[in-house]
C-alpha cells in the first residue's frame, strides 16, 4: 500500500433489507490525516455504510476495504488499527468506568502492563477522572458518551469511524470531541464522521459526503457559505430526479 | 482468548443477575431442601407430610441429599440458565453488542470466553452447593453420618448440579438468536415444564433436560434405570449448545 492510499475504502457497495436498499453502489474513501464526513437524513445510508466498513454487517454487492483488506472477512488482528462507536457507546453499566476502559484496552490486545498508565492517561485527557470509580450506570448520557469515545481511542487507531460523536455531549464536550478528531487527524488518523450537524462538521470535516436513500448524491465544500441551503438543494435535486418529474 | 476471559469474568463477577443467583441456589436450596426432609421425617398426616414423604426415599442423610437432589435438578438449571441467558443476552439488551464488532479478538473468542467463565462458574457452584448442602446437614443434625452413603450421595449431588448446569449453557444459544435474554427465560419454562412431562410419560431418559432429574431419583423405588448412552445426552447436548452459540457469534450481523 502507497502512502496516498486511502486507509478506508467502498466499491459499489450495495446492502438490502428486506429487499429495500441501505446502501446502494457506494464509491467513498478517507486517507490519513483526513477527516471525511458523511451526512444524510434520517435512513440515509450512514450507519448501516459504517456497519459495513466494519464488518457488522456483509454487502450484497460490491467491498467495503479496510487497511485493503475486505472488512467481512479481514483477520481480526487487523482490527487493532481501528476504532469505532456506533449508536451506543462501549460502557457496563456494572463495570466502574476504569474498568470499562481497562476492558477495552484488553479487547484491544493492548499489554497488559501497561494498561493502567494508559487508562490514567485517557481519563485525564477526557476529563473523565472525577468518575474513575463510579460504575458506568451512574453516568450522564454525555459521560457515557465519553466513555464510549476513550474506548474507542484508547489503544490509538490509525482509523477512527464514529456515528454521532457529538450526541448527548454538553457544549463543552462538543467543542473537547471537535479538538480531539482534529488532533489524532494531524497525527495521521484517517477518520470517517457522521452527525446531522452541518455547521459541527464544517468546522471539522475536509471534505463532507452527502448520502440520501442509500445513494451518494454529492459533496459539500465545507468551507463554502449557506452549508445547509446546499445540503437540502441536493437531497430536493435527487428526490425530483429520482420521481422523474420537474415542477 | 485470554483477554476476552478477564473481561468476561470481570462483567460476570460484577453482575446483580449472577450474586443473587448464586446466593439464592447456595442457600434457599439446601433450606427448601431440609424443610422438606423435616417435614417427611415428622411424619405427620397432613397433606405436605404425605407429600414430602412420598418425594423422599430413606431416611437421615439419604434422605436430606435426595431432597437437595431433586430440588437441585431443576433449580441449577433454571438458576444458571437464567445467568447463561443474561450473559449472552445482555449484550443485545445493553446494545453493547455493536461494540463487541472490529475489535483483534474474534466474536467467536468473546462468545467462547462467556462459555469458559460460565463453565466455571457452573464448575464452583455446583461444589459449593455440596458444601453448603453438607454445612447445613451437620449444623441441623441429619442423622448418624456413614461415610459410604454420604461420599455416594455427595458424589451424586454434584453430578446432578454439574449436569443442570452443562445443559444450561445452551441458553446461550437461545439468547443469541433471540437477541435478548427474555426469550431464553421464556424457553427454560417451556424446557422445565416438558422434562416433567417426559418423564410422566417414561421418556424422559431420551429428553436431556429429564435427565439430572432422572439422575437424581437414580437408585430409589422404582426409578427408572439410565443408560450410560443417557447420561451421555447431557455433556453432548451442552457441546453442541457450545458450537452453536460459537458459530453464531461468528457469522452474526448487528441488525
Amino acid at each position: 500500500m502507497t502512502s496516498t492510499s486511502p486507509l478506508l475504502r467502498t466499491e459499489a457497495l450495495t446492502r438490502r433489507f428486506d429487499g429495500e436498499l441501505a446502501v446502494e453502489d457506494l464509491e467513498l474513501d478517507v486517507h490519513s490525516g483526513e477527516i471525511h464526513a458523511v451526512v444524510g437524513l434520517n435512513g440515509a445510508g450512514k450507519t448501516t455504510l459504517m456497519r459495513l466498513l466494519l464488518g457488522m454487517l456483509k454487502p450484497d454487492a460490491g467491498r467495503a476495504i479496510v487497511l485493503g483488506f475486505d472488512a467481512a472477512a479481514v483477520a481480526s488482528e487487523v482490527w487493532s488499527e481501528v476504532g469505532h462507536l456506533i449508536e451506543s457507546p462501549f460502557a457496563y453499566p456494572e463495570l466502574t468506568v476504569e474498568e470499562n476502559i481497562a476492558a477495552a484496552a484488553l479487547l484491544h490486545k493492548l499489554d497488559p502492563p501497561l494498561i493502567p498508565s494508559l487508562v490514567a492517561q485517557a481519563l485525564e485527557e477526557f476529563e473523565l477522572s472525577r468518575w474513575s470509580g463510579k460504575r458506568a450506570r451512574t453516568l450522564s448520557l454525555g459521560n457515557r458518551q465519553r466513555l464510549g469515545l476513550v474506548s474507542a481511542l484508547v489503544h490509538h487507531p490509525s482509523i477512527l469511524i464514529l456515528d454521532e460523536p457529538a450526541n448527548s455531549l454538553d457544549p463543552a464536550g462538543v467543542v473537547f470531541i471537535r479538538d480531539l478528531l482534529k488532533t489524532r487527524a494531524r497525527r495521521g488518523a484517517a477518520i470517517l464522521v457522521s452527525s446531522h450537524h452541518l455547521d459541527e462538521l464544517a468546522r471539522i470535516a475536509d471534505r463532507i459526503s452527502v448520502l440520501h436513500a442509500g445513494r451518494h448524491i454529492g459533496s459539500l465544500d465545507p468551507t463554502g457559505v449557506d452549508l445547509e441551503k446546499r445540503f437540502f438543494d441536493l437531497v430536493y435535486e435527487e428526490d425530483i430526479a429520482s420521481r422523474g418529474t420537474v415542477t | 482468548m485470554t483477554q476476552a476471559i478477564r473481561v468476561e469474568w470481570q462483567k460476570l463477577r460484577r453482575s446483580t443477575v449472577t450474586l443473587t443467583t448464586t446466593a439464592l441456589l447456595l442457600v434457599l436450596l439446601p433450606l427448601m431442601a431440609f424443610g422438606l426432609y423435616s417435614v417427611a421425617m415428622e411424619g405427620g398426616t397432613g397433606l405436605l407430610a404425605h407429600k414430602a414423604s412420598a418425594f423422599l426415599d430413606g431416611e437421615g442423610w439419604a434422605s436430606y441429599l435426595g431432597a437437595v437432589d431433586q430440588i437441585a435438578a431443576v433449580a441449577v438449571f433454571i438458576g444458571a440458565g437464567i445467568v447463561v441467558a443474561w450473559t449472552f443476552g445482555r449484550e443485545h439488551a445493553d446494545r453493547t453488542f455493536s461494540s463487541l464488532f472490529a475489535l483483534p479478538v474474534a466474536r467467536g473468542s468473546i462468545a467462547g470466553a462467556k462459555l469458559v467463565v460460565l463453565t466455571g462458574w457452573v464448575t464452583v457452584l455446583s461444589l459449593l452447593l455440596v458444601v453448603a448442602s453438607l454445612g447445613l446437614g451437620f449444623v441441623a443434625g441429619v442423622g448418624d453420618l456413614k461415610e459410604g452413603v454420604l461420599l455416594s450421595g455427595l458424589v451424586k449431588l454434584f453430578a446432578v448440579a454439574l449436569s443442570g448446569g452443562a445443559l444450561s449453557l445452551t441458553m446461550g444459544f437461545v439468547a443469541s438468536i433471540g437477541r435478548g435474554y427474555l426469550p431464553a427465560v421464556g424457553v427454560i419454562i417451556v424446557i422445565v415444564a416438558a422434562a416433567q412431562i417426559s418423564v410422566l410419560f417414561g421418556t424422559g431418559g431420551w429428553f436431556p433436560y429429564a435427565v439430572p432429574g432422572l439422575i437424581a431419583v437414580s437408585g430409589s423405588e422404582g426409578a427408572p434405570v439410565l443408560s450410560a448412552f443417557q447420561v451421555a445426552l447431557v455433556p453432548i447436548t451442552a457441546a453442541v449448545g457450545v458450537w452453536l452459540t460459537v458459530h453464531w457469534w461468528q457469522q452474526a450481523e448487528v441488525v
